[in-house]
């Protein structure tokens, strides 16, 4: 990565795109603390990272191309553990509210491993704001949905949204730049656009889109 | 520990349970191989004599050694298998807290062998009468297993993220247990059988206790870098 600037305000979203190996990923695991940055300077939630990000932590929430949950666990024991993890009062309502918001209460005691792919992202996504996080960040996460599971991450995802950042890595053209406030277009690790997209047509950016990467 | 800290310990703990006694994965292979392993001895070194039973303890933590490295390199088996890391990693837990939780969860196994691979090795190996034995072996286990799953949690974290781990945590881990297996191997040889030598007991047992603390030490001080840098 290289040159990249990106100030985020709690409400606001931005939707990062790019060719494969473009640095996206690499993006989004900085900011979610997984990946330290050699040089440079990142604040999170107002801690200076990565010496704080200890503190930043709590109020991430991360839904990668992986769900992160555990197969072999039920989906209530998936969401016992990160609710004993984040320290959160009331766990049982917010695993019951959690996989309620995602359709999953009818299958709260079966093994993930039993779910479809879609299951096992909405499991994610339930375990992703089960902390009520401050910053969310998504890396891919329409990855092996259908239709129907699209449409409820998107449904699930504007629920949440308000008073939150978010942060999108997404091949999704279209569907990024419409639901994102400005996007980053990123190529080789450097940026090669970032501006607002509130106004513009997703179709049309796509067009532009196609001539930045090319 | 915070009470904060205890919590998700306990939910990192029952979480690697859970997923033990729903697969079966870790356990049930160390134990096998650690009956296997004795019967191999057994014939090789012969059965329950005068001369085999001064050998009973080096065989029981040579075998114990080599069944704690096929647990410690299972330990992240449902983290990598299932891609669950980054979840963990994210969450606002104390690297401390992680490894602390995957060095009781390798104790626990290790217990789990050491019920059945020590009165089997009093069965095969020593002549005379052993359950008087068996508190103070239990006691070398514990001491013994304390800093095997330490060390092991400590070399897991480290060969997690690289690509020959399968090779380089056997060749880190097991020179590192020449210490813990000579001293429990002396411990378990000074009380087995007919031996009762209270005194060597005394001064294994206080080597074992005093390498877990050493690499307890090492482990804390070692542990927020193994995976954030």
């Amino acid at each position: 990565m290289d040159g990249v600037h990106v100030a985020l305000a709690s409400g606001e979203s931005l939707v990062v795109l790019g060719p494969n190996g473009a640095g996206k990923t690499t993006l989004l695991r900085m900011l979610a603390t997984l990946l330290r940055p050699d040089e440079g300077s990142l604040a999170l939630l107002g801690h200076d990272c990565p010496e704080h990000a200890d503190r930043a932590r709590g109020a991430i929430g991360y839904l990668g191309h992986d769900p992160l949950v555990y197969l072999d666990l039920t989906a209530w024991q998936n969401l016992e553990l990160f609710a004993d993890l984040y320290g959160l009062d009331d766990p049982r309502t917010r695993i019951v509210d959690g996989l309620d918001a995602v359709g999953l209460l009818p299958r709260a005691y079966d093994p993930a491993r039993t779910f479809s792919r879609g299951m096992v992202q909405r499991l994610g996504l339930a375990r992703m704001l089960l902390h009520d996080p401050d910053l969310l960040l998504l890396d891919e996460p329409y990855a092996g949905l259908d239709a129907r599971g699209r449409a409820l991450l998107d449904e699930v995802l504007a629920a949440e949204r308000a008073g939150r950042a978010t942060v999108m890595v997404t091949h999704d053209v279209e569907r990024g730049v419409a639901a994102a406030d400005r996007a980053l277009v990123l190529r080789a690790g450097r940026p090669v656009l970032s501006e607002p997209v509130t106004d513009v047509d997703p179709a049309a950016f796509r067009a532009r889109y196609e001539d930045l990467v090319r | 520990m915070s009470p904060r800290s205890l919590r998700q310990f306990r939910a990192l703990l029952v979480k690697d349970l859970r997923l033990e006694l729903r697969t079966r994965d870790t356990a049930i292979a160390m134990l096998l191989f650690s009956v296997i392993s004795m019967v191999i001895f057994q014939f090789a070194v012969g059965t329950r004599t005068e001369e085999t039973t001064p050998f009973a303890g080096g065989i029981l933590w040579a075998t114990i050694a080599l069944t704690a490295v096929l647990g410690v390199s299972r330990v992240y088996v449902p983290e990598r298998e299932q891609r669950v890391l980054d979840g963990l990693l994210i969450a606002p837990v104390p690297r401390m807290v992680l490894m602390t939780s995957k060095a009781v969860a390798i104790v626990l196994y290790l217990l789990a062998v050491e019920i059945i691979a020590v009165p089997l090795v009093g069965i095969f190996f020593v002549e005379g009468s052993f359950a008087q034995d068996l508190p103070l072996i239990l006691l070398t286990c514990l001491l013994a297993n304390t800093g095997i799953g330490i060390l092991g949690s400590l070399f897991a974290s480290m060969a997690l993220f690289s690509r020959a781990r399968e090779v380089v945590l056997p060749v880190l881990f097991l020179p590192s247990l020449l210490p813990v297996v000579i001293a429990a191997a002396g411990a378990t040889h000074s009380v087995f059988g007919v031996s009762n030598d209270m005194a060597e007991y005394r001064g294994f047992s206080l080597f074992l206790a005093v390498y877990a603390v050493i690499f307890g030490l090492v482990a804390y001080a070692t542990y927020p870098f193994v995976f954030d840098d």
